[in-house]
Parts: structure tokens; sequence; C-alpha cells
């Protein structure tokens, strides 16, 4: 007998008849994992835009004034990953040179057709909002800039350099109308990621209206966490100050996010293990089986209750800000880990059940394939290429511009 | 839920609408008899395949007034694999990708059910399961292909209409404008769809599409041996499917739970056919 | 240049506007032609999709020149089996005008495993009321050969009891179990 027929033999004398379905058959089209790495940084990629954009609307949108050392950052940090969301779906798509197709002829019935346009828009507010937001400090870098830099603020800046009181006024109403839109959008930009997989009835792991929910939470904690980590690291290779109170206030909204992330994760398991339905057979073997150590122990277990039981002390104990500050980017980057292994965990972990109901097939991530683990760290060091292009024209801290 | 689609003189008045307005000058050909025009390019007069569907050939073929059903009949299947042959002839489908499979049941006293289809069923069952310890209560073959949903989940989500329930009922996929994203291969709940690795695109059963708008019986049924799977036209009321559907005799369809409402039908089906 | 600031914006969200107009229209203009007549799909499609060549041209096809096997064939036990099936597609065998390959006939060995596909006792899930099979080596020994016989030394593979029968012609014997 193989391991997985021990298993759901094993499963079958504790819980009864479900599991007795089990018999290790994957149908023939099965095997192959046909969803792998890149649509697992796909809601990866987007997630940290949200959860960053999420930072930035929290200052701009509501005045959360501690959060302004980082909502210039989380902006250009948001649109450094955001300008990479579709690279890992060309690298998948099997013809992607037919994918202007999606915005040609969107097919009003399905949840994917959307991508291109809500993608689009997203990418036109974000845009918009930074160069509304940077406006005077681009006016300012224009005046001593030469050459073709000097060419690239003058565009930007709509080649104006009025800053008078009534010019900074009507901008600051256009900032807050485009912050206003850009939450909903994001929210559905990844929102909407967690439908693709949400609405697929066919895999019993995926359809659940928690999708959505789940993926925006843990979309806020991965950019979130990101933000917290990017500032702390960068401020402290430059040498520079980290701002404890904004730090306090990211690891707040942090915790808030994560807790209901982590809460909704745990409540789609025990609904299907206490909903026992005609396929509970096929998930509780899944979480026991194929994905027992990549969601129970890393999951679960490491990336999710070593930072609770963390972000715990960090709101109840009184700390010394360096020693608060330290557990902040240790928390971020356990967090961070968490929130890949749960999308590793939902798009691979789900596609192992075949549709028989009847076995698990395997995944072996290959290095050199167009979806291969190199691709992988290529698609991910994209978006810092593209944030350290961005911060010779964006200055990322405020106040700091006058050099 | 939408099940009938929508009564044929409306769509036909629309079609007509459209052809008068030269939108669809290229598809006119769709309604206006193919016959056996298709195969006289191919097949010499003495070697012309009969016609196998009555109605098809030299006939007129509306396309919004068609329906066609297929039937497996579980009691007659002997797992030869001669229709996972012929199909994978006809399409020359690649290793490892199945339009057409054909799966063994065994069933123990236990209520145990073991299932394989080593190679999709394609070299055949030469020798009986050696794994099953306990004795057996009842052994079947399931051939499984594309289960033409009338309701089919793989064309509510595919983002860029490549995939398509024609007028006459076939789902079909239209490879010059799929992009590849594999949504329909994730939300077809039995499995038939796989992304061919030449040309990128997705591919299926497509029972035969172009065979039967020849008159001609899907491969998989005309090498059938035993008649384990029978396909004709409901407008044909002499065809074998129309009688056994018109008849009391007990049919199923599979993963009725999804809301699919295949248009294919199994015969002598146990329960635990997935 | 002396434009306002505001009226720059203007300007800028007119540029916006009439980019995305723009968009729309190419849109239109690049969506094929056929896409829309019944669904959201191109109809055209449905006429390619009937367009694939046929490669089994059923059994008929064959009997056409292969008249000796066609008689044999059709008389037979045997005659629901597909030509096709085996020994190969008949567009493998011929383009129609001329003989383009050479199709694979089975033998020995390979004749009895062949006949073992479908034959098998051993396979359960055979009905006896659809297909008539035998266990091996038992067969051959109850009918008093060697267990090295193929099964087409006995057996006609196109008619299987063609031989049998003519057999019994000709002895007169009647044998109740073969």
């Amino acid at each position: 007998m193989n391991p997985i027929m021990m298993l759901a033999s094993k499963a079958s004398e504790s819980i009864g008849a479900s599991t007795m379905l089990v018999s290790n058959y994957v149908f023939p089209n099965d095997l192959h994992v046909h969803w792998s790495m890149m649509i697992v940084l796909y809601p990866y990629i987007t997630g940290l835009v949200d959860g960053a954009f999420i930072i930035a609307a929290l200052y701009y949108l509501f005045r959360v004034e501690s959060l302004k050392p980082v909502a210039r950052f989380s902006l250009l940090f948001a649109l450094a990953f955001l300008s990479c969301a579709t690279l890992p779906l060309l690298l998948h798509l099997g013809r992607p040179e037919r994918n202007f197709n999606m915005l040609l002829t969107p097919s009003p019935s399905s949840a994917m057709a959307g991508f291109g346009y809500i993608f689009a828009v997203s990418m036109g507010v974000l845009v918009f909002i930074i160069l509304f937001v940077y406006r005077p400090v681009l006016v300012e870098l224009r005046k001593t800039s030469k050459g073709p830099l000097q060419f690239i603020y003058r565009t930007i800046t709509f080649d104006s350099t009025d800053l008078s009181p009534a010019a900074m006024a009507l901008d600051e109403k256009i900032i807050k109308f485009l912050v206003g839109i850009g939450i909903p959008i994001a929210a559905v930009l990844h929102g909407y990621v967690g439908f693709i997989f949400g609405g697929v009835k066919a895999n019993p792991t995926w359809s659940t209206p928690l999708m959505p929910v789940i993926f925006l939470f843990s979309a806020c904690v991965s950019g979130i966490s990101a933000v917290i980590l990017a500032y702390i690291l960068i401020r402290r290779f430059k040498g520079r100050p980290v701002d404890h109170g904004c730090i306090v206030t990211m690891v707040k909204t942090l915790t808030l996010f994560f807790i209901l992330a982590f809460s909704f994760e745990m409540l789609e398991v025990f609904s299907h293990t206490y909903l026992k339905t005609g396929y509970h057979h096929m998930v509780e073997g899944l979480l026991n089986g194929p994905l027992a150590a990549s969601f129970w122990l890393w999951q679960v277990k490491i990336c999710s209750v070593i930072p609770l039981l963390l972000l715990g002390v960090m709101g109840l104990m009184k700390l010394k800000a360096s020693v608060y500050n330290l557990l902040a980017a240790v928390v971020s980057a356990i967090l961070l880990l968490q929130v890949i292994i749960m999308r590793w965990n939902v798009v691979i972990g789900g596609q192992l059940m075949s549709k028989s109901a009847r076995g698990y097939t395997e995944f072996h991530p290959e290095w050199f394939d167009k979806e291969g683990i190199l691709a992988v760290i290529v698609v991910m060091s994209i978006p810092f290429i593209i944030l350290w292009g961005l911060s010779r024209i964006f200055p990322f801290w405020a106040g700091e511009n006058k050099t | 839920m939408k099940i009938q689609p929508p009564s044929p003189d409306m769509k036909k008045r629309s079609f007509l609408k459209k052809v008068l307005n030269g939108t669809i000058a290229g598809s006119l050909y769709l309604v206006f008899p193919m016959g056996s025009d298709g195969l006289e390019g191919q097949f010499p007069k003495n070697q012309m395949p009969p016609e196998q569907i009555p109605g098809i050939r030299d006939h007129a073929y509306d396309i919004l007034d068609q329906e066609f059903a297929f039937i497996v009949d579980i009691t007659r299947c002997i797992g030869c694999g001669s229709c996972c042959v012929a199909d994978k002839r006809e399409y020359n489908v690649p290793d490892g990708n199945y339009r057409t499979w054909v799966e063994r049941y065994v069933k123990g006293f236990s209520d145990q059910v073991y299932v394989d289809a080593p190679n999709g069923g394609l070299d055949g069952y030469q020798n009986p399961r050696s794994d099953i310890q306990e004795e057996v209560r009842d052994t079947f073959f399931v051939p499984k292909l594309c289960n033409m949903c009338r309701e089919a989940p793989c064309v509510q989500v595919c983002p860029v209409g490549a995939t398509f329930t024609s007028p006459d009922g076939f789902v079909l996929v239209d490879d010059k404008r799929c992009v590849g994203c594999a949504y329909c291969i994730q939300a077809c709940p039995y499995s038939v769809r796989y992304l061919h690795p030449v040309s990128r695109v997705v591919d299926k059963c497509t029972w035969c599409y172009h065979r039967v708008r020849k008159g001609l019986l899907p491969a998989c049924v005309d090498v059938c041996p035993t008649s384990a799977r029978k396909f004709g036209s409901m407008k044909d009321k002499e065809s074998e499917v129309y009688k056994i559907l018109k008849g009391p005799g007990v049919l199923t369809v599979l993963k009725k739970e999804m809301g699919t409402w295949p248009a294919l039908y199994y015969k002598g089906a146990r329960r635990e056919v997935v | 240049m002396g434009l306002s600031y505001k009226m720059r914006l203007v300007i800028l969200a007119l540029g916006i506007c009439i980019m995305a107009g723009s968009g729309l229209l190419l849109k239109g203009l690049l969506v094929p032609d056929s896409f829309g007549v019944y669904g959201p799909y191109r109809a055209d499609a449905i006429a390619e999709n009937t367009e694939l060549p046929i490669r089994h041209g059923t059994n008929s096809s064959c009997y056409a020149c292969h008249t000796y096997e066609a008689k044999v064939h059709k008389t037979g036990l045997h005659s629901t089996i597909s030509c096709e099936f085996c020994h190969g597609p008949w567009a493998d065998h011929t383009d129609g005008k001329k003989k383009i390959g050479t199709l694979p006939v089975k033998t020995n060995q390979d004749i009895t495993t062949l006949c073992l596909r479908c034959h098998n006792t051993e396979i359960k899930a055979r009905s006896q009321q659809v297909i008539k099979t035998v266990a091996m080596p038992g067969h051959l020994e109850s009918q008093k050969v060697k267990l090295t016989h193929n099964c087409n030394q006995c057996h006609h593979v196109h008619a299987p009891l063609k031989y049998i029968k003519r057999a019994r012609q000709i002895t007169g014997l009647t044998e109740e179990k073969i």
C-alpha cells in the first residue's frame, strides 16, 4: 500500500465512511499541475500592492498622521509591484502573445475576463496619485535638475510650476478623490483574484465565498509587512533614524489585519471539517497528507502562531523602541513568508486533489522552466529594480528630499 | 437556471437579421448543406464512408435546430481500449494527455472502491489488479469523455470566449483565440481538458464534431466493438439514443451535484462512479 | 506657455478620455467579424472545427480495396471490430489517391496479446452476454493443443470460428464446447 492509501485507510478507521473512497486514483489529465508557481506569485504580488496601498490610503484619506514617513514610500512600493503584476501571468499563459484577447473580447460570464480592465484602471489611478502627491517635490527637483532628467520632471509635473495655495488645494482634492476610488479598486483587484479561485466549483478547497475575503486580508498582511520590513531595512542601511511612532501604527494595523486573515483561514478549514460535505474526505486528506508540512507546520504553526504571539507581546508589553522595531522586522519577515506559503497551499495545494475525488497528484518545481524556480527569482527581483529606478526620480522619504 | 436555450424561432430571426446585415457572410455555410463535400476532397468515391448519422448529408444543416446525445453503456464495455486508441490516432493526441479514457472500477465487499486507468486504458487491460487484498464484489469499466454540459463551467470561465457551446450543443475550443490560461482546465469537474504541448492552447474531446458534421459517428463510437458507446441525433426518431432516452431505462449523469447538466448519459453506472 | 495649472489638468483629463475612447474604438476594430453572432465567441470557429481532417474512414473504406478480407470479416463474429483498431487509421495508409504507408499486421505472440485484450477471463469486468472470454492456458489445455500455440493457429483473426466451423463440417463432429 502506498502512503496515501495507508493514510486513507487510517483515517477511515477514525471518521467513518467518507474517506473510504480514497484509493489514490488520479484522473489521467490531473497528473499535471496546470497552475504552478507563477500563479502563486500573481496573487502574492497584487497582495503586496494592496497592503502597501492601504498604508498610503490611511494617511492620505484618513489622515493617520503617524504614517506620514512611509506614506509616499508605500505608494512607490505599490507601483513597483503593480507594474510587475502581469509578468507572472504572461509567463504562465500558453500563448502570451495573445494576451490582448483579454481586453478585446472579454467574456461577460468569466471572472477572469475583467482582469485587464481592473488592472489598467488601478495602474492609472496609482500613477496619478503618485504624481499629485509628489508634485511639490517634483517641481522643486525640476528646478535643480538638468538634461533628460529635467525633461522627465517637466513631463510628470504637467509642465507646470504652479505651487500657489489654490493649486495645492486643488491637488489635495484630487488626491482625496483618487485615493477614495483607489481603495475600492485595490480591494476589487485583489478580492477578485480570490474570487477567481473561489468561483471554481470543481475544486472543493477553492469554491468558498470566504476565498476573496481571505485573499483580501492576507493581501493587507503581506503588503503592510513588506512596507514595515522595507522601511526598517532601507533606513538602517542608509544609517538614518527609524520613526518609532510610524512603526507602532503600522504594527497595530498589521495586527488587526492578521487576526482577521488568520481567523478566516482557520474558519475555512473548520467549516470544511464540521460540514463534512461530499468532498470533505479529499480536503481532509489533502491537509493531513500532501500539505501536512506546508499547511499545518509552516503556514499555521511557524508562520501564524509565532507571529501572533510576538504581536501579542508587542501590543501588550512595554518594550524599548529598538527591541520593538527589531521584533516588528522579524514579525514582518515571518508574515511575508506566511502569505506566500498560504498562496502556495491554496493554488498548488488545491490542484493536488484530483477531480476523481480519489487521489492526489504531486508537484515538483523545476529550476529552468518558464514557470520554474529561476523564473520566480527573476520575477520577484524585477520590482526591486523598478523600485530603485523610481527612487532616482521620486525621493522616498518626506522632508529629506532637499539634500 | 437556464437549461433550455431561447426559443429557436427567436434565435433564427436574429440570425437571419445578422445574415441580411452581412455581418456573418463568412459563416453562411454553417446553415447550408455540408453534405459529403468535406469528404469528397479526402476520400475517393468508392472509399467514401457511408452516412452513419441519418439526416446530415445532403440536408440543410440548421445549426439552431439540432440535438445530439451520447450514451455510454457501462454494462457493455469490455475495456478493450479501442476507443482510446482511435481517439489518439484521430487527433494525434500527445502522450500523457487524454481526450477520452477508460477506467477500471473494482469494488470490494468492504465498500472500498479501487480505480485505475493505466495510460488512460490505451494499452487495454491485460491483467487483473494484483494489489487488492479483499474479495471483489463488483467490477466494471467506465469510459470517460467530454460531458458536453449544457451549463458548462469551462465555457463560463473562459475569459476570451475561446471555449463556447455551439448552437447545436457541442462545447468546442477556438484554437485561434485561446490564450492558454488553463482556467477552463481548473473549472472542468470531469478533467477532460488538457493544454496541448505543441499548440499551447487547450484541447478536449469534441465528440468528433468534424465527423458528426459530415454524417459520421465519433471515432470512438465507430470503433467500439460492443456498442458500449452510442451516439446519435435526437432529431432522428429511429436512432438508438433517441429510443433509449425515450424509454424507461435508468440513465445517470456524472457529478450531478455540480449543476452542469451533461448531455453525456451513462447506462448502468453504479453510484461509485465519479 | 501660459496655461494655468487648472487648464493643464483639464487638458490632461481630456487626453485620458480621448485615449480611453480610441482604445475602445480600436477594440471594436480588432474584434473578429463573426464574434458574437451566436454568443460571446467567434462563430467562424464552429466551421473551423469541422475542417479537421478525418483520419478514421470506417470499415467500408477498407472494404473498397481489401475485398477478400471484407468478405471474411463481414460474415464472422468479429464483424463489429474496426479494421483500423488493429491495423491503424485509414489516413496513415492512403491519402485517397495513392498508398502512402503500410499498416502493421500483427504476428505470433502479438496476436495472442491482442486477442486477450478483450477475451481474457481474468478480467472479471466483462459480461458474458457481451463477449466470450477464455482463460489461458486453460483453454489451450482443454482443446488439447500445444501451450505455445497462438490464437490464430486455430482461429481466423477476422472470423474466429471460420476454420472451426469448416472443420466441423468436414469431420461431421458436433461439439458443444469450444
